[in-house]
């Protein structure tokens, strides 16, 4: 059985620095979302589009304060959280949804998908959800014959955990003793159907890969210091050539699968218990406040900064200009 | 020159590119110690070590690890010890191999020359006796290599794995035993180049992998009838070598393909098109295929010989074509 990841987390072990850096990077993915949904009201943006809001701790906890830019990760469908907390520039992420050449596919027009930017360790994701699996181990291999201590991070959703892939990119991981951490934001649904309609075991996701052999926790994945804690302690284990480890990081979507999905398959009390007292936000914000970490005042100026930081990026990616239709030739081959 | 068959020039190939780039990383099932089912990566596990390794049976994530090493700075050469099981691997073939450089913008580089042996060869049944190399001209991304003799084997694999794209590689079994002259200096042969075999002034005859040399008997024996084929290994089917067909096709008339694909939808449907397109008016005749017929390639040693295009097929065909 998958065991439950809990430890008292010393505020005081954490400088100022790293704390506000981890409430920034919290709003600025927030912000970012909220932003991008005015875009697609606005007629500006189209396609699918899947809000991050309500994990916005687990990505920043995952990544802030314990990854390099030369450690690999591959996001997930809610991956625009992810790639903020790796540093990937929001004009970049802009310029994809907007399709200008912008964008890090300068026009091709990515958006949760396919944006990468290679140094930054963003290797890009895959439209066939949960293909990102097997490409994790190969990066993870790389590493580890190579002889860099560079970490893997494979994030993927409770839904994506059902692909045949993942076991057998755990099985890999396992016999190999691969430096890749698996990351599952459960978020307990998949488009409509709840993760126990759908797995045959019914508990944690976590305890499948108790079955290769692979060190497995579940976090409370809105706790963002206690995410960084365990993704810290995944990462010393990588590095030291003790393997895999697979995090089963418990979490909510406070708005449906894509933008336009009444999301009435969740009873409405649940969801309004989730926003209300598990917001990570506004939990992070309050731990913060309580240990005299940040001033209403200081939060204001960091809201301030991140939304004059984010209109600024808008405006980079929305000047930009559409590619040159010939655009669509480039880059198939070196 | 001396004379190895086409195994020993894959090997050799592997092995000289292995000790060239020590990026380079060799895998699949049973090509380690064991030295793959065909005998292909022989000897290679006790020369390059940990970076020829045998792994689960999981062509999926066979495929999916090669993109991810790929991606970051290996030169892997994954092997799926049947070309038939890339169905198994087909969303890491066709959606990752050949688009994800594309598809992220193009920054990344995708340097995989994944091995597929392929081919009718002595009761191997329906899922391990196919060619499934045309499914694959339909995947941009994707260079679309298949030897016909040891010299074009070696020097079109080192030059697939100095690539920095991904090259599917498809080795017909029935050739790892076949003998043919290879110098013992190095060499390169360019990828997309078709090679005109025999030259020929009546006919044109296209074909890849074993049927190069069904054709070359064929062309023998017509020959010893005053009809001239000239028969061009086509060597890639992605580039395909339109030049070097077109030019081949303005000056015979006729056009013959051969294949051990099923004929619906093998790679002789593409090339008949495009021949068509650009080459209708210099044609006296219809273009004919010779493919597989389109029925799942039967187990009995008996039956199978009958998917596999011959000599006689080929000759009546020509002859045929000969009366327009």
């Amino acid at each position: 059985m998958a065991q439950i990841y809990k430890k008292d987390v010393d505020v005081s072990s954490y400088t100022k620095e790293t704390l506000h850096d981890f409430y920034r990077t919290m709003i600025k993915i927030r912000k970012f979302d909220q932003h991008l949904i005015r875009l697609m009201q606005e007629g500006k943006v189209s396609g699918f589009y899947h809000s991050g809001i309500g994990s916005e701790g687990l990505s920043a906890g995952s990544i802030r304060n314990v990854l390099r830019d030369e450690d690999y990760i591959f996001y997930n469908h809610r991956g625009c959280n992810q790639k903020i907390a790796k540093g990937v520039p929001l004009s970049k992420l802009y310029g994809d949804f907007l399709g200008t050449t912008e964008g890090t596919t300068r026009g091709l027009g990515a958006g949760i998908v396919h944006s990468a930017d290679v140094s930054r360790g963003v290797l890009g994701q895959a439209g066939t959800i949960g293909s990102q699996f097997n490409l994790a181990v190969g990066t993870a291999y790389s590493a580890k014959i190579q002889g860099t201590d560079r970490v893997t991070l494979c994030y993927f959703g409770d839904g994506a955990a059902s692909r045949e892939p993942l076991h057998g990119s755990l099985n890999w991981a396992g016999v190999y003793k691969l430096p890749v951490i698996y990351i599952c934001e459960n978020n307990e649904y998949a488009i409509s159907c709840h993760h126990t309609e759908t797995h045959s075991v019914k508990e944690h996701i976590a305890d499948w890969a108790g079955g290769y052999g692979i060190a497995n926790y579940v976090v409370d994945g809105n706790d963002t210091l206690l995410v960084n804690e365990v993704v810290k302690e995944a990462v010393e284990r990588a590095k030291k050539g003790e393997g895999p480890t697979f995090i089963e990081a418990q979490t909510f979507r406070h708005r449906g699968h894509y933008e336009g999905d009444p999301y009435d398959y969740v009873p409405a009390e649940v969801l309004q218990d989730w926003k209300e007292n598990r917001d990570p936000v506004k939990n992070f914000k309050k731990q913060l406040m309580e240990n005299g970490i940040c001033s209403e005042g200081e939060f204001a100026d960091i809201d301030h900064a991140v939304e004059a930081e984010i209109l600024e990026a808008i405006e980079v990616a929305e000047k930009a200009p559409l590619p040159d239709p010939k655009r669509i030739y480039e880059g198939l081959f070196s | 020159m001396r004379k190895i068959n086409m195994r020993q020039a894959i090997i050799e190939a592997l092995s000289e590119e292995m000790e060239r780039d020590p990026k380079t990383v060799l895998f699949g099932e049973d090509v380690g110690k064991f030295g793959g089912v065909f005998g292909a990566t022989k000897g290679l596990h006790d020369k390059f070590g940990e970076r020829v390794f045998d792994t689960p049976i999981a062509e999926t994530t066979i495929v999916g690890a090669a993109v991810g090493m790929a991606l970051t700075g290996l030169r892997p050469i994954p092997e799926l010890q049947f070309g038939d099981f890339v169905g198994i691997a087909f969303d890491e073939v066709y959606n990752k191999l050949g688009k994800w450089r594309w598809m992220h913008g193009g920054t990344m580089d995708m340097p995989v020359t994944l091995r597929l042996p392929i081919g009718i060869a002595g009761g191997s049944g329906p899922e391990h006796s196919q060619s499934p190399q045309a499914l694959f001209m339909h995947g941009p991304g994707l260079h679309i290599v298949v030897p016909s003799t040891p010299y074009d084997a070696k020097g079109l694999l080192k030059t697939a794995i100095r690539n920095n794209d991904a090259v599917l590689f498809f080795e017909h079994k029935v050739l790892y035993d076949m003998k043919g002259e290879v110098p013992e200096e190095e060499y390169l042969i360019p990828l997309g180049k078709a090679d005109v075999k025999r030259e020929g002034s009546d006919v044109t005859i296209l074909a890849t992998a074993l049927q190069v040399h069904t054709a070359l008997k064929a062309a023998k024996t017509l020959a010893e009838n005053g009809v001239e084929a000239e028969v061009v290994d086509l060597r890639s089917l992605a580039p395909l070598d339109k030049e070097t067909i077109l030019t081949s096709v303005r000056k015979t008339g006729r056009v013959v393909i051969v294949h051990e694909e099923p004929k619906t939808g093998g790679s002789g449907a593409e090339i008949a098109a495009q021949i068509s397109e650009e080459a209708m008016f210099d044609l006296q005749a219809p273009i004919k295929r010779i493919g597989s017929p389109d029925v799942p390639i039967a187990q009995s040693i008996y039956l199978e010989q009958f998917y596999r295009p011959s000599e006689e097929q080929i000759v009546t065909t020509v002859n045929e074509l000969m009366e327009y």
